[in-house]
C-alpha cells in the first residue's frame, strides 16, 4: 500500500518538474542574450495547448508512427520509476535496474528513429541516422561510467547506489567519481540533445538531430514526445544529482517533514544543474557532426579512467 | 587532504586529455593555462601544509613562481608567437582525434600498471599522484609527436615539464629549492629560445609545418 | 681556487658584451682560456695528490675528483685550442663577407656561456644542479648550431633543441626517482649529492634506483649521442660552424656521458653487481656502433661522416663502462681522452677544408693535399686515426677495451665489436680514397693555408694523438686509474 503512494509521489514529482527544467534553461539562455524570454512555465502552456489540438497523421505512415509517442512516453515514465527523487522514498528497485534503465531508454529511442523514417521524409531519415550514430558512440562511455559507480557502491541498483553514496564521504572528492561525474555530464549533454551536440532551438533542418525525428508530429502526439524527452532529461539529471551530490544524510528529521525538505533540496539541486547546463549551452557552439566522435572518445576515456582508477587502487 | 590532492592530480590529467582533443592552437594554450593553474593550486595546498607543519616557505614561493611564469607569462609568449604564424586550426592529423585520445588512454594504462607494481611505491601514500603525473609526462610526449606544427611541439614540451614538476612535487614534496629554481630558469630560457626558433623557421621556410623540415637525411 | 673556474667564463661573457672591436674580442677569448687552462693544471695536480677537492663555500657545491678532473681537463684543453682556431676561422669568414663583427660578438658570448655550463656541470656535487647545467648546455648551444642561419642550419638547430630538451626532461624524471629512492635515508641538506648517494648506496631503494637508471640512461644518452636517441647528432654536428662542432663532439658528449657514469656507480654499488646496468649499457653501446657503421658506409658529407664516427666512439665508451671491469673502465676513460683530441683535430681541419672549398660534399673535394698541405695531411692521418689504426691513440684505447672483453672470456661479444669496428674502418677508408686519390684538379680554389693559428692547433693535436698512442705521462695514467677506482667504488 505504502508503495503505491511512493510510486504516485515519484510520478507526480517527475512529471511536474520535467517541463520546469526546460523553462529554466530557456530563461537563462534568454538572460544571457539580454532578452526577457518566454515565461518559466511556458512548456506547461505549450503542452496544454498541444493536447487540445488535432493530431495530423500522414497517410503513408504505418502503426509505428502512431504508437511511437505512447512508447516514448511510457518508457520514459517507466525509467523514471527506477530513479528515486529522494532516497527517503523508494518506489521500486531491483538488482540490475541501471542496465534496464539504459536499455529501456534505448527502446524508446529505437522507436523514435523508426518513426522518423516512417513518414518517408528525408529530414526524418537524416535525423534518425544521426541519432543512431551519436547514441552508438556514447553507449560504451555510459555503460562503463554506470558500472564504475556500481563497483564503487557494490550494487547495480540505482537506489542502492544513491544510498551507498549517501553513506560515503564527499563523493566528488574521490578521484574515481570525479572522472565519472564529468563523463556522465558529457553524456547528459549528448543524450538530451543540448548544444554542443544538437541544438534544440534550431529551425534549420540541416542542423537537427532530435528535432528532425519529431518534425512530423502534431497535437497530442507531439505533446507526448516532448514530455517524454523532458522526462528523460530529468531522469538523467536526477541520476547525476542524487548519486554525486547526496545531501539527504544531513536532514535530521524523520517522517513527512523530512520527505518535504528532501524534495525541496532536490528541487534546488535540479535548478542549479539546469542553470549549469544552460551556461554550458551558451558558451559553446554546436559541433560539426563528425566532431561528435571526439567528444564521445573523450567521454569514454574519462569513464574508463575512473574505472581504471578503481580497479588499480580500489578507491 | 590527501583526497583533495588525489582529485587534483586527476583533474590535471583531465586537463591534459582536453589538451589532446583540441584542434585550435589558441585553445591549446588556454588549456595549458588551466593546467598550470591547477598545478599552482596543488602547490599552494602543499605549501600551506608545509608552512603550517614545518614553517618552510619553499613550496609557497614555488607556487607563486608557477602562477607568474606558467599561468601569466609563458601563455602570453606563446600567443604572441602564434599570432605571427598563419595557421590557427590543425586541419590534417596523422591520426584522427578519437584515435589520439584512445592512445592517450593506453598511455595512462601503461603508466598505471608499470609504476604501481613497483614495490617501493605501491600501497604508499603517493601512489595515485605519481602514476597520474608520469601519465601526464607521457601524454605530453605523445602530444609533441602528434602535431604537425612547430608550435605544437613547444606546447608538448611545456606539458612534459608540467608533468615532471607535478611528479617531483607529489612524490617527494618538491625537489630541493635550488633545483626548482634552476628548473624554472631553464624552462623560461627554453621557451624563449623555442619562440625565437619558431619565428626563424617561419621566416626561412614560410610555414611552420614540420614536414618541410626534412632536408637533412641519411 | 676552483671558483676561478666559474668566475672567468662569466667575466669573459660580460667582457664580450661590452667590447665591440674584433681584436679585443679575440684577445679576451685567448686570455680567458689560458687562465682557465692554467688553473685546471693546478687543480689536476691537487687532485692527483689529494684525491678530491671540496670547498665549503656556496653551500659546498663545488666538488672535483679524478673522474670529473679528467673530463674537465679535456673540456678546457679543447676549449683553448678551439678559441685559438676560432680567431683564424672567424677572420676568414669576415673576409669572405659571410658574417659581420656583431655576429662574432654573439659567437663568443654563446661559446663562453656554453663553456661555462659545461664546466659548471662537471664541478658540482649535486646531481640536480648537474642536470640543470646539462640542460643549459643545450640552450646555450642551440643558436651556435644554427649560426649560419640558412635553411639546413635552422632545421638542425630545431631538431637539436627539441630532441635534446625532451631527452633531458626524461633524465629529470630519472633524477626525481633518484631523489625518491633516497627519501628518508639522506639528510635534507645533502639531497641528491653524489658523495652522499654513493656512500649510502646500499641503503637506497632498489626498484626506484633501477627505474631512475633507465630514465637517466635514456635522457643523458640522448645528449651523449647513443643510439637510438642519436638522430639529432649528424645534423647538429655537421651544420654547426666547425670549431663549435669540435666542441660539441669532443666535449659535450663526454659531459653527458659523465652524468651516466656517476649514476652507474651508485646503481652498481646498490645492486651489488653490474648485470642490470651492464646489459643496458652494452646493448646501447653495440647499437650505437652498429648504427654508425651502417650509416658511415653511405655518407656523402664529410662532416656527417665525422658525426657518425662520434656516435660510434661514444658507443665504445658506453660499452666499456657497461662491461664494468677495471680494465674496461680504464679503456673507456682513456678512450674519452683520445677520441676527444682526435675528433677535435678532425673537425677543425674539416673546417679549413670547408672554408677553402665551400662545400661539404665529399665528391667535390679533390686534390686536398695540394691545396691544403698541412690541414689536408692532418685530415688524412686523422681519418686513419679515428678509424682505429695503430700507432695512434684511438687504437690503443680501443684495444684496451676489446682486450678487457676477451680477457673475461666473452668471445662472442668481443668478436661482434671487432666486426663492427672493421665495418667502420671500411666506410672511412672508402671516403678516404674518394677524397685523396681523385684526379681532377679544381681550378677556382687557390692553394695555401689561410688559417694560421688554426693550422698550428691542428698540428699540435696531430702530434699529441701520435705520441699518446705509444706513451702516456705517468701522472695521467695515475689520474685515470684513480678515476676508475672511484667509479668501481673501492
Amino acid at each position: 500500500m505504502i508503495n503505491v503512494i511512493y510510486i504516485l509521489v515519484q510520478i507526480m514529482v517527475i512529471i511536474l518538474v520535467a517541463p520546469l527544467v526546460n523553462g529554466i534553461i530557456n530563461k537563462v539562455k534568454a538572460f544571457t542574450q539580454k532578452r526577457k524570454g518566454a515565461p518559466l512555465l511556458q512548456m506547461y502552456f505549450d503542452l496544454y495547448k498541444l493536447l487540445k489540438k488535432n493530431a495530423v497523421v500522414s497517410e503513408v505512415s504505418s502503426w509505428i508512427f502512431k504508437a511511437t509517442p505512447y512508447i516514448v512516453f511510457s518508457t520514459a515514465l517507466a525509467v523514471a520509476l527506477l530513479v528515486p527523487v529522494t532516497t527517503l522514498i523508494v518506489p521500486t528497485g531491483f538488482p540490475g535496474d541501471i542496465i534496464m534503465l539504459v536499455y529501456v531508454l534505448a527502446l524508446g529511442r529505437f522507436f523514435m528513429t523508426l518513426a522518423g523514417l516512417d513518414t518517408g521524409s528525408t529530414f526524418g531519415g537524416m535525423g534518425s541516422s544521426r541519432e543512431v550514430m551519436i547514441s552508438a558512440l556514447l553507449e560504451p562511455s555510459l555503460l562503463v561510467a554506470v558500472f564504475t559507480v556500481g563497483l564503487v557502491s557494490k550494487s547495480t541498483s540505482v537506489y542502492k547506489m544513491m544510498e551507498a553514496m549517501k553513506n560515503a564521504d564527499v563523493p566528488l572528492a574521490q578521484p574515481v567519481l570525479i572522472m565519472v561525474f564529468f563523463a556522465i555530464l558529457i553524456i547528459i549533454i549528448a543524450e538530451t540533445s543540448r548544444i554542443p551536440v544538437d541544438d534544440p532551438a534550431t529551425h534549420l533542418e540541416l542542423t537537427m538531430v532530435h528535432e528532425a525525428m519529431i518534425l512530423e508530429y502534431s497535437g497530442r502526439h507531439l505533446a507526448l514526445m516532448e514530455l517524454g524527452a523532458a522526462i528523460k532529461q530529468l531522469v538523467f539529471i536526477t541520476l547525476l544529482v542524487n548519486v554525486f551530490i547526496p545531501l539527504d544524510q544531513y536532514i535530521g528529521m524523520t517522517g513527512i517533514s523530512a520527505v518535504i525538505i528532501s524534495l525541496l533540496v532536490y528541487l534546488v539541486k535540479v535548478i542549479l544543474v539546469s542553470i549549469l547546463i544552460a551556461v554550458a549551452e551558451v558558451s559553446t557552439v554546436k559541433f560539426r557532426l563528425f566532431s561528435v566522435p571526439n567528444l564521445a572518445a573523450f567521454s569514454f576515456i574519462l569513464s574508463f579512467l575512473g574505472f581504471l582508477q578503481y580497479s588499480v587502487f580500489g578507491r | 587532504m590527501k583526497d583533495y590532492l588525489d582529485v587534483l592530480s586527476m583533474l590535471i590529467l583531465f586537463s591534459s586529455l582536453v589538451l589532446m582533443a583540441n584542434k585550435r592552437i589558441t585553445s591549446c594554450i588556454k588549456t595549458f593555462r588551466l593546467q598550470s593553474a591547477l598545478i599552482a593550486v596543488a602547490a599552494g595546498i602543499m605549501g600551506f601544509k608545509s608552512l603550517y607543519e614545518e614553517g618552510t616557505f619553499d613550496i609557497l614561493v614555488v607556487c607563486l613562481i608557477i602562477i607568474a611564469l606558467k599561468v601569466i607569462y609563458i601563455p602570453s609568449l606563446l600567443n604572441k608567437a602564434s599570432a605571427n604564424v598563419e595557421y590557427k586550426v590543425e586541419k590534417n592529423f596523422f591520426l584522427n582525434i578519437p584515435i589520439l585520445i584512445l592512445v592517450c588512454c593506453a598511455l595512462v594504462v601503461f603508466s598505471y600498471f608499470s609504476i604501481s607494481t613497483l614495490e617501493g611505491i605501491n600501497g604508499g601514500q603517493i601512489n595515485v599522484q605519481v602514476v597520474n603525473s608520469v601519465a601526464i609526462v607521457l601524454i605530453g610526449m605523445f602530444f609533441m609527436i602528434s602535431r604537425k606544427r612547430a608550435i605544437g611541439q613547444v606546447v608538448g614540451f611545456l606539458v612534459i615539464e608540467n608533468g615532471l614538476f607535478v611528479t617531483a612535487m607529489f612524490s617527494t614534496h618538491g625537489m630541493p629549492f635550488i633545483v626548482d629554481m634552476g628548473v624554472f630558469i631553464d624552462l623560461i630560457t627554453a621557451v624563449l629560445i623555442m619562440g625565437l626558433m619558431v619565428f626563424r623557421i617561419n621566416e626561412k621556410f614560410e610555414s611552420i609545418d614540420i614536414n618541410k623540415l626534412n632536408n637533412l637525411r641519411g | 681556487m676552483g671558483l676561478i673556474l666559474w668566475a672567468i667564463p662569466i667575466i669573459a661573457v660580460l667582457a664580450f658584451a661590452v667590447f665591440n672591436k674584433e681584436k679585443m674580442l679575440h684577445v679576451t677569448s685567448i686570455t680567458a682560456s689560458i687562465i682557465i687552462l692554467v688553473v685546471a693544471g693546478i687543480l689536476t695536480r691537487n687532485v692527483i695528490l689529494f684525491d678530491k677537492i671540496e670547498y665549503a663555500a656556496l653551500g659546498g657545491i663545488f666538488y672535483l675528483d679524478a673522474v670529473s678532473m679528467i673530463i674537465l681537463d679535456i673540456v678546457l684543453i679543447i676549449g683553448f685550442m678551439t678559441s685559438v682556431y676560432s680567431i683564424g676561422y672567424l677572420n676568414e669568414e669576415l673576409k669572405h663577407g659571410k658574417i659581420d663583427s656583431r655576429r662574432i660578438k654573439l659567437y663568443y658570448i654563446l661559446m663562453y656561456s656554453f663553456m661555462f655550463t659545461m664546466v659548471f656541470a662537471l664541478t658540482v656535487k649535486n646531481m640536480g644542479i648537474m642536470w640543470i647545467a646539462i640542460e643549459a648546455t643545450t640552450l646555450s648551444s642551440t643558436f651556435l648550431v644554427g649560426f649560419h642561419n640558412d635553411k639546413q642550419a635552422i632545421e638542425a638547430a630545431w631538431k637539436y633543441l627539441i630532441i635534446c630538451s625532451v631527452g633531458i626532461s626524461v633524465a629529470f624524471l630519472g633524477i626525481i626517482f633518484l631523489h625518491f629512492s633516497s627519501a628518508g635515508i639522506i639528510n635534507s641538506f645533502h639531497f641528491l649529492e653524489w658523495t652522499e648517494l654513493f656512500d649510502k648506496a646500499k641503503a637506497l631503494n632498489s626498484p626506484d634506483l633501477r627505474l631512475a637508471f633507465i630514465f637517466i640512461l635514456i635522457g643523458f644518452g640522448t645528449k651523449a649521442g647513443l643510439a637510438p636517441m642519436h638522430t639529432w647528432l649528424p645534423d647538429a654536428h655537421s651544420q654547426a660552424p666547425s670549431p663549435i662542432s669540435a666542441l660539441l663532439s669532443g666535449v659535450l658528449l663526454n659531459t653527458a656521458m659523465y652524468g651516466i657514469i656517476r649514476t652507474v656507480s651508485i646503481v652498481n654499488k646498490n645492486l651489488g653487481s653490474s648485470d642490470f646496468t651492464g646489459r643496458l649499457l652494452m646493448a646501447v653501446g653495440l647499437l650505437s656502433i652498429g648504427t654508425a657503421a651502417v650509416f658511415i658506409l653511405t655518407q656523402k658529407d664529410y662532416k656527417r661522416l665525422l658525426a657518425y664516427s662520434s656516435i660510434e666512439h661514444m658507443g665504445i665508451i658506453a660499452f666499456g663502462i657497461g662491461f664494468f671491469t677495471p680494465a674496461s673502465i680504464f679503456g673507456a676513460l682513456f678512450h674519452m681522452i683520445n677520441h676527444s683530441f682526435t675528433k677535435s683535430m678532425l673537425f677543425l681541419s674539416s673546417g679549413s677544408i670547408l672554408q677553402k672549398y665551400g662545400t661539404r660534399d665529399i665528391s667535390k673535394v679533390r686534390s686536398l693535399l695540394k691545396i691544403l698541405p698541412i690541414s689536408g695531411t692532418a685530415f688524412y692521418i686523422g681519418l686513419f686515426a679515428i678509424a682505429g689504426t695503430p700507432p695512434f691513440s684511438v687504437f690503443s684505447s680501443e684495444f684496451n677495451v676489446i682486450a678487457a672483453v676477451f680477457a673475461n672470456n666473452h668471445f662472442i661479444l668481443g668478436s661482434v665489436i671487432v666486426f663492427l669496428l672493421a665495418l667502420v674502418f671500411v666506410g672511412i677508408a672508402l671516403t678516404l680514397f674518394k677524397i685523396f686519390y681523385g684526379t681532377n684538379v679544381i681550378d677556382d680554389v687557390e692553394p695555401g693555408e689561410t688559417n694560421i693559428p688554426g693550422t698550428v692547433v691542428i698540428v699540435f693535436f696531430l702530434v699529441v694523438i701520435s705520441v699518446t698512442g705509444l706513451y702516456m705521462p705517468e701522472a695521467i695514467i695515475t689520474l685515470i686509474v684513480n678515476a676508475q677506482k672511484i667509479i668501481i667504488g673501492g
